[in-house]
């Protein structure tokens, strides 16, 4: 809207509206930015109609009055380490001119010059997990695939981000497309896949417009295609678009999806990476640590590397939502606490009311509460209270959530989205709604306290995938976290 | 999207860039639903023969996913997320209100005005929630009088 308002404000050519992507600063948007003789400043446009100006000259003078300001000075933009994300919200996200003029396909140069095994080792040097949920050392996969000795392997690329609170794999897609076609074809040389396909969610129509445009843009400049910059490389990128099922984001029923048939989850072993898409050895990767793949073969590497310990090595892009002032995309190390993520990050809660609990990980992941802020955001420190980062959702409540409500949800979601195939989690779903319904009008009932434990521990061994094997971790932390708010010790 | 009917509608025009494709049949079940608003008895039928499938097979794929239908719907969907952040913004009490406002529920199609309701879990847009998607716009801090106003700047 405010873009059209301004496009047909200007007259001159001296003026050049460009649409770049989101910085990540969700409050602020829109966000409008004005660059004059070098120096760039914004101002925030939320809620405000500009149809009442005339020129493009009324436009400029109530800018000024707006006192813009540098987003880059913000503690918010400021106090992150955007190693991923670095290229979000400063250009028109299809400029593959911007893009090289920021080392974009340096990375791929580099890889195609040093050979399929030094790209892998580099990868895995560089410590970097997977950024979907899992954590499973990215190199360690990529040698895997590597490591077959087959003709035909595919890399699939996981753009079904459908963990509620999560939106970093879109802000990449929407602001920064070549940092992702560049890291897969970079992880496709690797392994040696001459086919990629990227598995998009349909609720993200505008990441499709993009990647759909970025995809041809590289295929015109041959960082796609056959030949890849003058060397036998070949790769293309199909996009696949889901049809609204949350169980898709799952790899093995991702595959089963993209092979055209019902997103059913399949049985691990074999694993995808030596029998995957269509019966051949597949890469799987989301898309943000494809997108970090780029960093870790340039001079950022030792950079990101030396952030953190264990698993949690490198930056991590949380994403900070619901009941808070300040919400966005914040890429930093694990290792800060959610105090600092909540309170120095997020300004606190939106609606000023005490917070209560906050949920880390999406639909599988754990509930904290307000008690728990000193807890450090690593993948570590989670699994110790039996959770996980999973994709860096961060969801902010107040005092007015109803945690057995919270519960039931978790158990609701399961209802809607499970594939159907193993029992627990299709039937022992629906009973847990129905089980939690009843501790919501009796919190003492130690029968249906039991019943639930039982019906939780049924779920976590006897499913095949995380969708019914992490259900129960919501409902735990509720029971143990949040005492007396489901069930009365 | 388009919804609109076609008398010169031909399946297989549609389905025929796909056949050939490695595991074609979802993107074709796209391009027939993007066509026609909904996958058509006969649309199923020719998607059979084309992929060598039987229809029950065919049948077996569309109800697994919340997007494919097999009945048209209205012009106009209304997406509201009903996903945990948007539940911290109280997107059941905006569902409450848009149901009474449209006098819809929840998978409801409303002929007459041709807004059809219904839930999404996550349209990436957390961080300023509620979030609502109509059609294929995303709209935040959702209010009935905002998603009111968009239907109405829509028909304009």
């Amino acid at each position: 809207m405010l873009h059209k308002t301004i496009s047909n404000l200007i007259k001159e050519e001296s003026v050049k509206i460009i649409r770049n992507g989101s910085w990540g600063a969700y409050w602020l948007e829109p966000f409008i930015e004005i660059e004059k003789d070098g120096v760039r400043t914004g101002a925030s446009y939320r809620n405000i109609d500009l149809t009442h100006l005339k020129t493009i000259e009324d436009f400029f003078l109530d800018f000024e009055k707006k006192n813009p300001f540098d987003i880059n000075e913000i503690d918010f933009i400021k106090n992150q380490n955007r190693i991923v994300f670095s290229r979000i919200g400063q250009q028109d996200p299809l400029d593959i001119n911007y893009y090289r003029a920021t080392k974009g396909y340096e990375s791929l140069i580099t890889a195609l010059e040093i050979g399929h095994q030094e790209t892998i080792d580099r990868i895995k040097s560089s410590g970097l997990t997977g950024r979907g949920g899992a954590a499973f050392p990215t190199g360690i996969k990529m040698q895997t695939v590597f490591d077959q000795d087959v003709s035909t392997k595919y890399l699939a690329c996981n753009a079904d981000e459908g963990d509620g609170g999560t939106f970093s794999d879109r802000l990449i897609m929407e602001s920064d497309p070549f940092s992702l076609i560049e890291g897969m074809t970079i992880a496709a040389y690797a392994v040696g896949a001459s086919k990629g396909y990227i598995y998009l969610r349909s609720e993200y129509p505008l990441a499709k417009d993009f990647l759909s445009d970025a995809i041809d843009i590289a295929l015109k400049n041959n960082y796609l295609g056959e030949n890849i910059q003058n060397t036998d490389f070949n790769f293309e990128i199909e996009l696949r678009i889901g049809a609204g099922s949350y169980v898709c984001g799952e790899e093995t029923a991702m595959m089963e999806s993209i092979e055209g048939r019902r997103g059913l989850v399949r049985s691990k072993p074999p694993l995808p990476a030596i029998n995957g898409l269509f019966g051949k050895p597949t890469l799987i990767n989301n898309v943000v640590t494809l997108a970090t793949i780029p960093a870790l073969l340039s001079d950022q590497h030792s950079e990101f590397s030396e952030i953190g310990s264990n698993k949690s090595v490198g930056t991590m892009p949380f994403q900070l939502s619901g009941n808070i002032k300040n919400g966005g995309l914040i890429e930093t190390r694990f290792d800060i606490t959610l105090k600092e993520m909540i309170e120095n990050y997020g300004s606190g809660t939106k609606s000023d009311k005490p917070l209560h609990a906050i949920q880390i990980g999406g639909p599988l992941g754990i509930y904290l509460s307000s008690n728990m802020l000193n807890t450090s955001l690593t993948i570590e420190s989670l699994e110790e209270l039996k959770g996980s980062v999973g994709h860096g959702g961060i969801i902010v409540f107040d005092d007015s959530v109803d945690m057995s409500e919270q519960a039931k949800f978790a158990m609701e979601f399961c209802v809607k989205e499970s594939c159907g195939k193993c029992t627990p989690c299709r039937i022992g779903s629906v009973r847990g709604v129905e089980i939690i319904e009843r501790l919501q009008k009796n919190k003492a009932s130690k029968e249906d306290a039991i019943l639930l434990e039982d019906l939780c521990e049924t779920l976590e061994s006897t499913s095949l995938c995380a969708m019914g094997g992490m259900t129960p971790n919501p409902i735990h932390s509720i029971i143990n976290y949040f005492p007396n708010e489901l069930i009365e010790k | 999207m388009s919804s609109g009917q076609s008398n010169t509608f031909e399946p297989l025009t549609l389905i025929e860039p796909f056949i050939e494709k490695k595991g074609g049949l979802m993107p074709a079940l796209h391009a027939l639903q993007e066509h026609l608003g909904y996958i058509s008895k006969e649309s199923i039928a020719e998607l059979a023969t084309a992929f060598n499938y039987s229809q029950a097979e065919i049948i077996d794929v569309i109800t697994f996913y919340d997007d494919f239908r097999t009945k048209p719907i209205g012009k106009n969907i209304i997406r509201i997320c009903l996903a945990e952040a948007c539940q911290s913004q109280n997107c059941k009490k905006l569902l409450k209100d848009i149901s009474s406002q449209l006098n819809l529920t929840l998978d409801e199609t409303n002929h007459d005005s041709g807004i059809t309701l219904k839930e999404v879990f996550c349209l990436g847009n957390c961080a300023i929630g509620p979030s609502v998607m109509i059609n294929e716009t995303v709209i935040g801090e959702a209010t009935t009088e905002k998603i009111i106003n968009h239907l109405e700047e829509d028909d304009a």
